[in-house]
């Protein structure tokens, strides 16, 4: 019971802490900025206008998501440690693991704030271009949420043994490839498919992309905006499995960064 | 309270992870409701000792146990307050901010942590306007008294404190050091490192020297001190010629005044002057302090 309550002292003691620095609220005012952009973006396409905007702006909620992790999310341990408030910090009776864990939930509260209100600037926006602002566009948005919660899990878990730097170009390199790994494997097995490739480098290619999609996680999946912007009906348990997904892969990254960390000298 | 044995740490820095022996099988045992004081030199391995103490480093090998569990479980530190040498706190927090931060750490909540926050800034005598000001605005002096103040707001039974008094000026060491004597009082086991060997001596009951690595001296100050030999100074009325001085005795630079090497040459010399009718003005015995066997020490592990 006392751990659950150091981790919720931390957590609140973490989302005081980013929502001070002031690169969160730089990414912020660019999304915002970008949000607006997008109305232009859906003048000057050719497509349908609501569409632009829609895609636009989930894309937007994923990317902001993205750089709070990495600019805000990486630096929270390395600030602790380089800063020396970890030592009275874990002096205390609290494990490391819930350390690593508070730290986690009160940087994803600072996403979820960020996105709760790039959510009303959204459906403001959808609102103000009469672009059929419906519910289910939600969807997407907590699914982009799910995303973040692992993005933040990856940079933690990152953050937990490298340094700032490393950090940041490791978590955008799971992000990206994340992303891409579906892609990848359907590519090489399409290469396949058409004898572009032969023999053991073609076993080769398709052995490394399997692998590539196995280990990453599944970014891909979070990313629904082409079913909410066509209003294409998702598959049955879609949000459910896809929330189960995530869950599992916090879980993983979560527990090795408290290992890793609780393996860690403090001088 | 705190049982270390052959406690022994490396360091391993740089690309080719060079090792650096920093403790060489420490052995150290604080009962409960002591003052220990742990001296050494710059390096010697206090702090390193401090922070395996605390969880924050992990020994190498060793048995080390701190309230009857092992550093490495959240147990060892339920009843354990820390203060870090030169203590840094999130400074966008005030002291009043940080205090109630760290005392929700300890299952402290409501009334029951303001009033508690209110008793550790008054034994550190901190309870001034400037608790009420961010962090980042104080002193040395101030940080180490809201160090304290974290350290006691659990009431813990065992506080273990690295280098206390840097930074703090004549007020603040005489402060810190009758609170150190008023926990004590109400028996929190105190253990603590300091450069400042007058305090130690003036409020520990027990001392560990460490120079190295090593324990060198261990024991109240009157032991490390009397195992040392203890000089006699005497001050004659008459004057002695040099030449007729018994073994032992030495000249102090006055034609009156003569240092006894030890208890026998004190002895030697009492009978020499009641034979030559010479009487005796004044003599007190003369313990070299901790300061000097340190001293002794380091030169003695350099050598």
């Amino acid at each position: 019971m006392q751990s659950l309550s150091n981790i919720g002292v931390i957590a609140l003691n973490t989302f005081r802490e980013s929502v001070r620095d002031k690169i969160l609220y730089n990414i912020f005012f660019l999304a915002i900025g970008l949000a607006f952009f997008s109305i232009l973006l859906g003048e000057w396409s050719v497509f349908d206008r609501a569409h632009v905007i829609k895609s636009t702006t989930l894309s937007i909620m994923s990317i902001s998501g993205l750089l709070i992790s990495v600019f805000v999310g990486i630096s929270l341990v390395q600030k602790e440690i380089q800063g020396r408030t970890v030592l009275t910090l874990l002096s205390k009776p609290i494990s490391r693991a819930a350390f690593i864990v508070g730290k986690y939930l009160g940087l994803l509260a600072v996403v979820a704030v960020h996105l709760s209100l790039l959510t009303l600037v959204y459906y403001g926006i959808l609102w103000l271009t009469n672009s059929n602002p419906t519910v289910d566009l939600l969807q997407a948005i907590y699914l982009v949420f799910c995303e973040m919660a692992i993005v933040v899990a990856v940079a933690l878990l990152f953050s937990s043994f490298s340094t700032p730097v490393l950090s940041a170009l490791f978590t955008l390199g799971v992000y990206i490839a994340g992303h891409l790994s579906d892609q990848l494997l359907e590519q090489v097995r399409f290469v396949r498919r058409m004898g572009e490739v032969e023999g053991t480098q073609s076993v080769i290619m398709e052995k490394t992309a399997i692998f590539v999609h196995a280990i990453f996680p599944g970014l891909y999946r979070f990313n629904i905006s082409g079913y909410v912007v066509h209003q294409v009906a998702l598959p049955h348990f879609y949000l459910l499995w896809n929330t189960l997904y995530a869950l599992g892969y916090i879980a993983v990254f979560l527990t090795i960064a408290s290992w890793w960390f609780s393996r860690r000298d403090f001088l | 309270m705190i049982q270390i044995e052959s406690l022994q740490k490396t360091y391993r820095s740089g690309f080719l992870m060079i090792p650096k022996v920093a403790l060489k099988g420490v052995d150290i045992h604080v009962p409960q409701g002591m003052i220990y004081g742990f001296i050494g030199p710059n390096g010697a391995g206090k702090s390193t000792t401090i922070k395996v103490l605390t969880g924050l480093l992990r020994k190498d090998s060793g048995k080390v146990l701190v309230n009857g569990f092992s550093p490495s479980d959240v147990k060892s530190r339920r009843s354990l307050g820390y203060s870090p040498e030169q203590p840094y706190f999130y400074d966008y927090l005030t002291g009043r901010e940080l205090l109630t931060f760290y005392g929700r750490l300890v299952g402290l909540w409501g009334a029951e942590l303001n009033s508690r926050i209110s008793w550790a800034l008054s034994m550190v005598n901190a309870d001034k306007d400037w608790i009420d000001r961010r962090l980042r605005t104080y002193s040395k002096g101030m940080m180490q008294r809201v160090g304290l103040a974290q350290a006691i707001l659990g009431k813990p039974e065992l506080l273990i404190l690295d280098e206390p008094m840097t930074g703090l000026d004549p007020m603040g060491r005489r402060d810190l050091r009758e609170a150190i004597l008023s926990l004590n009082k109400e028996g929190v086991t105190i253990f603590y490192s300091s450069h400042l060997l007058s305090d130690v001596e003036s409020i520990s009951h027990r001392v560990a020297m460490i120079v190295d690595g090593r324990v060198v001296r261990e024991g109240t100050v009157d032991e490390i001190t009397a195992s040392c030999g203890v000089e006699y100074h005497v001050r004659t009325l008459e004057t002695l010629p040099l030449a007729d001085l018994p073994e032992g005795v030495l000249s102090a630079g006055h034609p009156q005044e003569w240092i006894c090497k030890d208890g026998m040459a004190r002895d030697r010399f009492l009978s020499f002057c009641l034979k030559s009718g010479i009487s005796i003005e004044r003599m007190d015995h003369q313990r070299p302090s901790l300061e000097d066997i340190l001293t002794q020490e380091i030169v003695r592990a350099e050598s």
